[in-house]
This record gives structure tokens, sequence and C-alpha cells, in this order.
């Protein structure tokens, strides 16, 4: 049974990214005033996607070609080590910790990177360029959030986590819990490419950040690349809320139906993120490249304080 | 976890903390006296909850003064008196830069926390979290006077430095009396007039300058 449920939760996360994905581009759409493409489009654009031969630049090397593939792995991997649908570890959450995690993530975006070099176009190379510095402000404070959820768990497990949460209600108002929270927030918006750090529906290449880096994939590879986008901003709105803000109401992990149950659970919740992330996308501006800085430097500052704070507020 | 009253003034001395980071990190003098106008309605929800927990009648006059005029006076007067009247928008003059002194606003934080050593405070204090995070205010007051090099930004962070004051000594001491809290207000509100009377003659003395060159002079 947990190894059905640990398949159901790497298909769940597989399957319905696609349809958070195609959510919010209609929630934005209708915050504008606009009708917007179906909820189900982003399925219709893997299908249309998967069918379709590549063109590859010639001077494209096996890394161009091997990193989609890497890459989903990494996201497949990481989706078997959080809690996604259960609140009790399945058989392979023994791979890795939060931290873990994170590592793997980051290894998916590198390799990204290295593909965008690869092809010698200069808007890759503008594009690696720039995630790298985002992603390398960006680590630290992520490591810091996790430190100030681990200070109140005494764990970096994302599993232990939860249960130390939802076990005590009354550590959701700690300002540590809550500093860690806006920051992880924060985060999420940075790592998936949302506003203010990029418009997810932008289309001027001179301004892309992470867009740029996949600019010269085309065909199978490029579903794969934007199927890993999809469930990387699926799996980081999970974790935010099935650890930070909502840890309940997820199964135990004993048997099918309870596992079907948290598959409706995650949904549920995800519908409140996914329903934030289009509320900012719709009301903030793009921040200038060079304020990205200041950004993540707060996101780190929140973090920070939280750690500071949890040594003098009683848990 | 404490009381709620503990808890509710754990969450506002946080966030009075934040508003006091979210000044020093902005750039735009509108939003300095709007971060210093919430600082301080934070600051009466704070002296409020503290009135309500030791039966304090002093304590409810001072969680209103501080509301109606820090909470809104003095940013009001700050906005039509200075901001406005001298055409204040964006404060560049900075030394060492936004992040540097984000960074070092937060190595002030951890230096009061070091500083202070709130586990071996006195036990029964409504919450211990105050006596670090009002010393860590003040200090984030005095960085904001040092890193910034115009008089008007100066004079916020001198008003940021007194709200960490009012902080540790309204959550702090059982029985404040009225007498030195009201002292203390006089004192700010002399200051500020003195500081508007300073800064408007100068304006009218500049007066046949350019509003650009008088914004470089004050």
């Amino acid at each position: 049974m947990p190894y059905l449920l640990q398949a159901l939760q790497s298909l769940a996360v597989l399957g319905l990214c696609t349809l958070y994905a195609g959510a919010q581009t209609r929630a934005s759409a209708v915050l504008q005033s606009k009708r917007g493409p179906s909820v189900l489009q982003p399925y219709r654009d893997l299908a249309k996607w998967l069918g379709k031969s590549g063109v590859v630049s010639d001077q494209a090397g096996w890394v161009f070609h091997f990193a989609p593939y890497l890459a989903m792995a990494c996201y497949l991997t990481v989706s078997t080590i959080v809690p996604v649908i259960t609140d009790q570890p399945l058989p392979m959450a023994f791979l890795g910790d939060l931290l873990g995690g994170a590592l793997v993530l980051a290894l998916a975006s590198f390799v990204m990177s290295l593909a965008a070099l690869d092809t010698g176009s200069p808007l890759g190379g503008l594009g690696a360029s720039r995630t790298t510095w985002i992603g390398s402000l960006a680590e630290p404070a992520l490591i810091l959030v996790f430190f100030t959820v681990g200070v109140l768990s005494a764990s970096d497990n994302p599993y232990l986590m939860n249960h130390a949460i939802a076990a005590s209600p009354a550590a959701m108002v700690l300002p540590t819990h809550l500093l860690g929270a806006v920051a992880f927030f924060m985060l999420l918006l940075a790592e998936t490419g949302h506003i203010p750090i990029e418009n997810p529906a932008g289309t001027i290449e001179i301004s892309m950040i992470e867009e740029s880096r996949v600019l010269e994939y085309s065909g199978r590879e490029y579903a794969l690349v934007k199927w890993g986008g999809w469930m990387k901003l699926f799996l980081l709105s999970a974790v935010f809320m099935n650890v930070f803000v909502l840890p309940w109401g997820l199964g135990n992990g004993t048997s099918l139906e309870q596992g079907l149950l948290g598959v409706l659970a995650v949904l549920g919740k995800l519908a409140v993120c996914g329903l934030a992330i289009v509320l900012i996308d719709a009301s903030f501006a793009k921040l200038r490249f060079f304020r990205i800085a200041e950004y993540l430097g707060g996101a780190f500052l929140l973090a920070l304080i939280g750690i500071i704070t949890s040594y003098v507020v009683a848990k | 976890m404490g009381s709620p009253a503990g808890v509710i003034l754990s969450l506002d001395s946080v966030l009075i903390l934040l508003m006091a980071f979210a000044c020093l990190g902005s750039k735009l003098f509108d939003r300095y006296l709007t971060y210093y106008g919430v600082q301080s309605a934070l600051l009466a929800v704070a002296a409020g909850t503290a009135a309500y927990v030791g039966h304090d009648a002093a304590l409810w006059v001072l969680a209103g003064l501080t509301l109606l005029l820090k909470g809104y006076a003095i940013p009001t007067a700050a906005r039509r008196l200075l901001v406005r009247r001298l055409q204040l928008k964006r404060d560049a003059r900075m030394f060492p830069g936004l992040s540097v002194t984000l960074v070092v606003g937060a190595g002030l934080c951890g230096f009061a926390y070091l500083a202070i050593g709130p586990q071996e405070l006195a036990h029964g204090l409504l919450s211990a979290a105050m006596v670090p995070i009002s010393t860590a205010i003040v200090l984030l007051g005095a960085l904001a006077m040092v890193v910034r090099r115009h008089m008007v930004a100066q004079l916020i962070g001198w008003l940021i430095m007194e709200n960490g004051v009012f902080l540790g000594a309204v959550t702090l001491t059982s029985s404040f009396p009225l007498i030195v809290e009201a002292g203390i207000f006089f004192d700010l509100i002399a200051g500020f007039l003195i500081m508007l009377a300073m800064t408007t003659g100068l304006a009218e003395r500049l007066h046949p300058a350019p509003p650009g060159w008088r914004r470089e002079a004050l």
C-alpha cells in the first residue's frame, strides 16, 4: 500500500501540475477582465509539443539534450520526498529532508543553466547568468527559512515539521513561524519566476530571466522543460501549504481512499496558494533587476529575525 | 506559549521591529512617514495591551495619546509641512548602500539579543521579547540617523529611536509614571517643532534658490 500511495503522489504531481498552471493562467486572465484560455490548455500544449520533433542548434552538444531529462528526474525525485498527499513519510521519503530537496531542485536549475550556455545563444547565456545570480542570493535565505521551521519542530524533515505545527496550532501565531512563512512565500515567487522577480506571461526576451534559458528548446524537450517548471511550482506550493500554512487535512497514508482524499485536499489548498500568487501577479510590478537583491535580502532578513526571535519568544 | 496578551505583545513588537526595518530599507520620504505612522499605531496597540493586563488607566491614556499624536498628528504634520513644502521625494543620499545597511541592521538586531541575554531576564515579565526588540529598534533608529544624510530622514530616525524607548518603557515597567511619559511626549513634540522651525527657516532663507538646490542644501 505505501508503494501504491508513493506512485499516486508522484502521479498526482505529474498530472495535476498542469491543471494548477492552467488554473493560474485562467484566473489571472479573469482578473484582467479577459476570458483567458481553458484550464485544460496546458494539457493540450503538452500533447502538442510531445508530438512534435525538435529543431536544435548545430552548436548544441549532448548537455543540451540531456538537461531536460535530468531536470525532470530531479523534480520527480523531489515529488517522492516532500509531503504532498500524506502526512506520513512514504517509502522513498528517506531519500532526503528539506535541505536535500532544495539541493535536488538546485541541481535541476544548474543543469538547465548549463544547457542554456551550451547552445551559445546570447539570450541563453544572459538567462543562465541572471538565474545563477538570483539563485545564489535565494539559496542562503531558503536555508534560513528551513531553520525557522527547524527551531519550532527541532527537525528539518518536512513530515516532522508538518506534525509539529499540526499538533500545536498555537505555534502558527509565533513570530518565528509567521516570518518564516512569509519569507518562504517570497522565495517561492522568486524561484518559480513570478512577479516581482519575473513576469510569467512576459514575451520580451531581453527582460526574461528563467524563460530565456529555454528559448532554444522545441518539440518534446520543450514539453519536458515546461512540464518540469510547472512541477516545480506545484511542489513548492504544496510544501508551502502543507508545512507552513495549513498542515491539516492530509491522509495518514494507510489506504488508497486516504490518498485520494489527500489529493483533493491538496488541490483545495493549492487553490488558495494559487489565488495569492495570481493576486500578486496582478497587483505588483516587476522589480528592476538590481533591486532583486534587495527583495531577496528582505526575505533573508525576515528569516533571520524569525530565528533570532525564536530565542526570546516563549514557545 | 505565554498568555494571550504575551502572544499579542510578542507579535506586535516583531511587527514594530519590521516597521523599523521597512523605514531603514525605504528610499521615499513619503514612505518613511507611512511606516513611522504604522509603527506608532502598533505601539499604541502594545501600550493598550499592557494597560488591559495591568488595569492601568494611565497607560490607557498613553495608548490613546500615542495613537493620536505619533500615529496621526506627527506623520500628517511632517507630510504637510516638510515633505510637501520642500518637495521631497526620493532620498538617495545614504552611505553605505541599502543592502549593506540592511545587513548591518540585522547584525545590530543580533547584537541586541546577545547583549540583553533575554534568557536571564526576570520571570514574570509580560513578554521577554520586548527588551531585546526595543533595544534593537533604538539601534535601528540610530543606524538610520547615521546612514542617512538628509535632515528630515535623520529626524525620522530619531523618532524611531524614541518609539523603541517607549516600547521598552511601556511594556516593562508595571506602572510607568504618567508624568514621566508625558514629559517625554512633550520633549518629543518640542523637538519636532524645533526641527520644523529650523528646516522651514532654512527653506525660507534659501527661498530665492531653485527648489532642487534647496533640497540639496538641507
